[in-house]
């Protein structure tokens, strides 16, 4: 259990991230190490990172999401986002100055 | 009650009076210009001309009955006001012209102000006093229909703004999952928000997997243009879908070199249907001629 996100196992080596309201994006520290001893222990390969719950990614939150996606990559795991909101996908991609160094998805069925 | 002294009458009075004397007459000279004016161009039925010239006078009575002095923030006023701006839409719906409908109304003053005329027992201070107040009311009531005219004209032209954007803009799903949007013009902030705003809905409703942006009718590039051009097919890719660029002219291949744009990571092909072949690859739809 990791305070501020939600993590399922749905089989074939995925795991679901929901992240909650208790989330802070801008303290990754807080959750990066449990996030890879919990994917380690779930043999993940692949993690699917659920955005419904995020109406807007900012440049925090975008820093949030390349460091989960850089330990998961160290960790031999493929960061997937999906459900990203039309207004928060506008947002980002004033924000990125390159493709975002994670996969994305329309909705979890499309990234397993 | 005691009666008046002719010095003790108000303009408004005094106008009353005039209008009660020659009603009928008024009245029929309203409608006969009305029916010359907008019954011959088939704008407003003769019955509808009749109405509205009885409604007219019957509205300016009671303004005039309805104190001493003109008051502005009265029912009396607001109903007349009222009156005419709903006429001056009707007008405007049916086709007329407002510098005949502001003629029309002038017409109305400049008969009761013949009227007068005719009237020898009024003094001057009275004439004086009649002119004004007609004056007054007159114009506010012009001022009004000017207003109603240029609100229906904004309201025209933002409804048009709107119709041109939807052409501008044709987002189609051609087949399941593939979304055609051909941009022509050019792409400034706004219209590059707007385009944005409505592909990335459309791909979130559609649950579109590819989409084809067509830049055959973009005549020039720039900077600005190919950076948002980059913006939307980021934004494309976040949203889960792949963005296919097609219709480059060689113009504008050579202004994308020149301008230092990298397209590495975006898929390319020369024309719409070279794209849809490439859609079609993607999502493993095989298209065959008929057998036969």
């Amino acid at each position: 259990m990791i305070q501020g996100m939600h993590l399922t196992p749905i089989g074939s080596g995925i795991v679901l991230l929901e992240p909650g309201e208790g989330l802070d994006p801008s303290d990754p520290d807080a959750y990066l190490e449990p996030l890879v001893g919990y994917l380690q222990r779930q043999r993940a390969s692949r993690l699917i990172y659920d955005l419904t719950s995020v109406p807007l990614i900012d440049s925090i939150y975008y820093g949030w999401l390349k460091m989960v996606s850089d330990i998961c990559r160290v960790a031999g795991v493929q960061l997937v986002v999906v459900n990203m909101a039309p207004p928060a996908a506008f947002a980002l991609s004033q924000i990125l100055d390159g493709p975002p160094p994670f996969l994305c998805a329309l909705n979890v069925d499309r990234a397993r | 009650m005691a009666k008046k002294r002719p010095a003790e009458i108000s303009v408004n009075e005094t106008l009353v009076e005039q209008l009660m004397v020659n009603i009928g007459k008024i009245s029929h000279v309203i409608e006969r210009q009305g029916h010359s004016i907008f019954g011959q161009a088939n704008i407003l039925s003769n019955d509808e001309i009749n109405d509205y010239s009885i409604e007219f006078l019957e509205l300016f009575v009671m303004l005039l009955q309805s104190g001493d002095k003109l008051n502005r923030r009265g029912a009396e006023y607001k109903a007349l006001r009222q009156f005419f701006s709903t006429f001056s839409q009707q007008i405007q719906v049916r086709g007329g012209s407002l510098e005949e409908f502001v003629r029309y109304i002038q017409f109305m003053q400049r008969v009761m102000i013949e009227e007068l005329e005719t009237d020898t027992a009024l003094e001057s201070h009275q004439v004086r006093g009649i002119l004004l107040l007609l004056a007054s009311v007159f114009n506010d009531i012009i001022l009004d229909v000017f207003h109603v005219y240029l609100e229906e004209k904004e309201r025209t032209i933002q409804a048009q703004q709107e119709e041109l954007r939807e052409i501008s803009t044709p987002i189609t799903e051609i087949w399941d999952g593939v979304l055609t949007l051909p941009i022509i013009g050019t792409l400034d902030s706004s219209r590059t928000m707007m385009v944005m705003e409505r592909l990335l809905a459309r791909i979130e409703t559609d649950r579109a997997k590819v989409v084809v942006m067509d830049v055959t009718g973009v005549l020039a590039i720039d900077s600005q243009v190919s950076h948002h051009l980059i913006q939307m097919i980021r934004a494309v890719g976040l949203m889960g879908a792949e963005a296919i660029l097609t219709g480059i002219r060689p113009e504008i291949a050579r202004a994308l070199t020149s301008l230092n744009i990298d397209l590495g990571g975006v898929t390319t092909r020369s024309t719409l249907s070279e794209g849809l072949k490439e859609a079609f690859r993607q999502l493993d739809v095989h298209v065959m001629p008929p057998q036969g």
